[in-house]
């Protein structure tokens, strides 16, 4: 089987890494011939450094990476199913290719990851073309009425088995003795300030460890501008800041299993952090009209259900102010309170998710059942 | 050509050589500010139904269709019987009416719209604000005058919405028949 996936980079590095991660996982996991057409191959880079950002095409752990430049080349066979990412637009070419095939192709648009009931609702339906070939819209999502997440088969006994102590010592981080190992990756954010004080002021050290992207300014700023390079630390009061090269897939998967708690941010961090059964915090993809709060309280009201009252409330209390609604120095330190129930909770979260069927997985019955 | 968004319930539009009659769309704003259109079509052929979803801009190639003012004349249990100015009547399953009949009743006067297509009636709309009166709802609790705070009033024909909790048994309100939402209060419509 030959599966085509279009990744157009719209802004940091959600599109490109659910793409690549599903890419490999259709390789490894279901020996399918994955071609990945991604328009900039620097992003991919970022997350997979043997990646080479000049090439055409290249083979990337068993996936045929192809650069998806403006022109599209001539001649390019139309693959079995074909997924456009994020609604993408196809090559037209491609397009007209696909309703000329002599065999039937699948058309998926594998959509965003949202906590929304409408997502049950509309996750498979189809959506009849022009051109005459079957396509459909694909939803990832929490329930077993949805395409479910990404998963590699082996990934909660990685975790499990996961040692932190050399990996930390890689990347030259040594937390003080109690200190709570935090991770941060987030878009710009105003309540990170208030975070930084009340970790600051603690009565327990904190050692904040930050890759590079977004945040970083916004870090240099509550440090009154200083500038930092990937692995220096600054110490403030009982906070650590320590500044991490921006790491590959898998490290910072290492990095997530590595930390007592992770601040993330979009779409695929979020789902690692998921993944990583570490109490977590979510800085949600900020849309116009402030949909994304919507969808924010979708997730915690799932994320929440079966919590004690006032331990949901802590939690959703700090996500909130996280995104911009509220206190988060305070928000923080009413989370705090429930620490134990928060670090049990995030384990049976990722024990109930992974009862479900992976994404992948999903992706490949749906098309086994549609032949 | 129309975007998937800008298709109204009601409208057919030509899918794959087909004629497919929107009889609903819900309009979801999806991730990274992009939306897609979920639909419920009955193809005017074969009288088959499916629900249906595309990106908000998507293409689709509208049918022009045929229209005609119509009033209720009588419902009996399934069929719902309307009369143009000319005293033809025509007659509408109460599926084919799925949009509009939380708003239909016995005795409405609305001047409606009915929607053929190739001569066949296929659909009716109704004007986008409707008076209807609310027969139940609880009384208020705290005396709202704002409009802001609702709770659920139950129309002649049993439809339940939402309405300003300063109504009461017997108003009259006024309805957007495009989202079903109330829009105030208001005077009974004259005979």
């Amino acid at each position: 089987m030959h599966w085509d996936i279009f990744c157009r980079v719209v802004d940091n590095y959600g599109d490109i890494g659910v793409t690549w991660r599903l890419a490999r996982q259709l390789v490894a996991e279901h020996g399918l011939r994955v071609r990945l057409w991604v328009d900039e191959l620097a992003a991919l880079a970022r997350l997979c450094p043997e990646t080479d950002a000049q090439a055409a095409r290249q083979m990337l752990c068993g996936v045929d990476v192809c650069h998806w430049s403006p022109l599209w080349p001539g001649g390019v066979a139309v693959a079995d199913l074909v997924i456009e990412a994020f609604a993408c637009e196809l090559p037209e070419a491609y397009v007209t290719a696909m309703g000329q095939r002599a065999q039937p192709v699948l058309w998926l648009n594998l959509e965003y990851l949202s906590g929304e009931a409408w997502v049950e609702g509309c996750h498979a339906l189809p959506s009849p073309q022009a051109n005459g070939v079957a396509k459909f819209f694909f939803f990832p999502g929490f329930t077993p009425a949805t395409g479910g997440l990404l998963r590699e088969t082996d990934l909660l006994a990685r975790r499990q088995a996961w040692q932190a102590g050399e990996f930390l010592q890689r990347l030259g981080v040594q937390p003080a003795l109690g200190a709570r190992l935090i991770s941060l990756f987030a878009y710009e954010n105003a309540a990170l300030p208030a975070w930084l004080e009340a970790l600051a002021q603690a009565p327990q050290p904190s050692h904040l460890l930050a890759p590079e992207g977004r945040i970083l300014g916004d870090v240099q700023g509550w440090l009154g501008g200083q500038t930092l390079l990937p692995g220096e630390c600054r110490q403030v009061g009982q906070l650590r800041i320590q500044l991490l090269p921006f790491l590959a897939q898998d490290d910072y998967d290492r990095l997530l299993w590595s930390c007592d708690f992770n601040a993330v941010r979009g779409e695929d961090s979020f789902v690692r952090a998921q993944w990583a059964a570490r109490p977590m915090l979510w800085h949600i993809y900020p849309q116009a009209e402030d949909v994304h709060l919507d969808k924010l309280e979708a997730f915690l009201d799932r994320y929440v259900a079966h919590l004690p009252v006032v331990q949901a409330e802590s939690l959703r209390n700090m996500w909130l102010a996280w995104n911009g609604r509220g206190d988060m120095r305070q928000a923080w330190e009413d989370y705090l309170r429930y620490w134990p129930a928060h670090r049990q909770h995030a384990l049976d979260w990722a024990a109930q998710l992974a009862r479900q069927d992976d994404l992948a997985a999903a992706l490949v019955q749906f098309y086994r059942n549609w032949l | 050509m129309k975007t998937a968004q800008e298709m109204r319930v009601n409208s057919v539009a030509l899918i794959d050589g087909q004629p497919w009659l929107i009889q609903k769309a819900e309009f979801t704003k999806s991730g990274r500010n992009s939306a897609i259109v979920k639909m419920k079509l009955k193809n005017l052929l074969n009288g088959s139904k499916t629900e249906t979803v595309y990106k908000a801009d998507d293409k689709m190639e509208p049918v022009i269709l045929e229209r005609k003012e119509v009033t209720l004349s009588y419902i009996n249990g399934e069929d719902y019987v309307f009369m143009d100015p000319e005293y033809n009547s025509y007659e509408l399953r109460a599926e084919d009416l799925e949009s509009v009949l939380p708003f239909i009743e016995e005795g409405m006067t609305d001047v409606c719209e009915a929607v053929f297509f190739e001569g066949k009636v296929i659909s009716v709309d109704l004007p986008t604000t409707i008076v209807r009166q609310v027969v139940y709802t609880e009384n208020a609790a705290r005396g709202d005058t704002s409009g802001k705070v609702m709770k659920p009033g139950k129309l002649r024909n049993g439809t339940e919405i939402k309405v300003a909790e300063f109504v009461e048994i017997d108003d009259w309100i006024e309805i957007d028949t495009r989202d079903g939402s109330y829009k105030g209060r208001t005077q009974a419509p004259q005979a």
